[in-house]
């Protein structure tokens, strides 16, 4: 398993850890949420996953985000504004055609930031609300 | 009493690599059938999991199969049967051909996950230099005290959201038609922030891998300063097996 390490390859490429891997934050969804589940599996009772990932669901058009955009917005040093990085040519010159993403409104990170602090391995609280029945049902969508 | 956690599906024969170990530590091991083996390891069975060591454990387990140059069918978190018997008979037995059709195309393929999120103060100086809505509300909301500016400070937002939604379009799938060339197949994930560009799992030959890095470094240097690139891999296939069998 990868150390978590961040090492950076090329200034602008940030490589999650050195042997791959990746530290948990950029694999956690992916070992929930993917991967192959079989009809005949007893699910084992699952602690704190079901919190985590109702909060990767939970979006909202937030105010709260609109308002943090525009102080961000309105922290830049307007006056400096000759000096932002041009536009990439190879982006510029990509057409909007082709597969189209869905996106959705306004996003918020919830899940993210609990992700994100997994990541950062502190959430043994989690035990603290440990059930112990079997068959959990968490695995309902998708 | 113990049960049979179940990380993955492998190759029969595949070598695990030495002491290997899974949940609570246990010994990982194979079960195999026919031409399919699955790796396994004891656990209480009543032991509730979802800690971040557990995770971690599951996630290393798969990790260490695909370092060691193996190909596996990674499993979601948190499958277990009730004895080794069990994952022959119920898991092995009845889906070998489903296993061995699926870990064909998987054969010397690694996943490589990118996502790709906006360098916020660039992007949003960008988007005063080239919206005028945008550069009008912002003057606007800079010269009025907090209060009396909430609603305007709110539309602000709400058109820079906009605006991010609409250059998402364009990167996004600028840095898909970039990076998908040498990628066996790609699998897009839905975003999760605004500032998010892309989001993506790339199946890569581990022949190409090199070359794949290569490109990421480039497209990485050229948007440099305006979106910033997140790698990791090489990871089990973990978004490139079906989801149900």
């Amino acid at each position: 398993m990868g150390s978590g390490q961040i090492a950076q390859r090329g200034a602008p490429v940030q490589q999650s850890s050195g042997g791959g891997g990746g530290g948990l934050a950029d694999v956690v969804e992916l070992i929930l949420d993917k991967g192959l589940v079989i009809d005949a599996f007893v699910r084992v009772s699952l602690i704190g996953i079901e919190i985590l990932r109702i909060d990767a669901r939970v979006v909202i058009a937030s105010v709260d985000t609109y308002l943090r955009f525009a102080e961000a917005c309105n922290r830049l040093d307007i006056a400096n504004d000759g000096s932002s990085a041009g536009l990439p040519q190879m982006i510029g010159q990509m057409t909007e055609s082709g597969a189209k993403r869905k996106t959705r409104g306004a996003l918020q990170g919830a899940g993210e930031t609990l992700r994100d602090s997994l990541g950062r391995g502190q959430q043994d609280k989690e035990k603290a609300g440990s059930r112990s029945k079997k068959n959990d049902n968490d695995d309902e969508e998708e | 009493m113990t049960v049979q956690y179940v990380y993955g599906v492998t190759d029969a024969g595949a070598e695990i690599p030495g002491q290997l170990k899974g949940i609570d530590g246990q010994e990982v091991s194979l079960v195999t059938h026919g031409r399919c083996a699955a790796l396994v390891s004891d656990l209480a069975a009543d032991r509730p999991l979802g800690t971040r060591d557990d995770l971690m454990a599951h996630q290393g387990v798969l990790q260490a199969i695909v370092e060691a140059g193996g190909t596996v069918l990674p499993f979601r978190f948190g499958g277990a049967l009730t004895d080794r018997d069990a994952v022959v008979e119920e898991l092995l037995s009845p889906h070998e051909d489903t296993f061995v059709e699926q870990l064909e195309p998987l054969r010397g393929q690694v996943e490589v996950r990118i996502k790709a999120r906006y360098v916020e103060d660039a992007v949003l100086r960008e988007m005063v230099q080239e919206e005028p809505e945008i550069a009008e509300l912002n003057q606007r909301v800079r010269e009025l005290p907090e209060d009396a500016a909430y609603y305007d400070r709110v539309r602000l937002g709400e058109l820079i959201a906009q605006a991010f939604t609409r250059r998402r379009e364009n990167d996004g799938q600028g840095l898909l038609d970039a990076l998908a060339p040498r990628a066996t197949a790609v699998a897009q994930h839905e975003l999760s922030r605004e500032d998010d560009v892309l989001d993506a799992g790339f199946l890569i030959d581990r022949k190409e891998r090199e070359e794949f890095e290569k490109i990421v470094d480039q497209v990485g240097k050229e948007i440099d300063g305006r979106i910033h690139l997140r790698v990791a891999g090489p990871l089990p296939p973990y978004d490139f097996v079906g989801q149900e069998t």
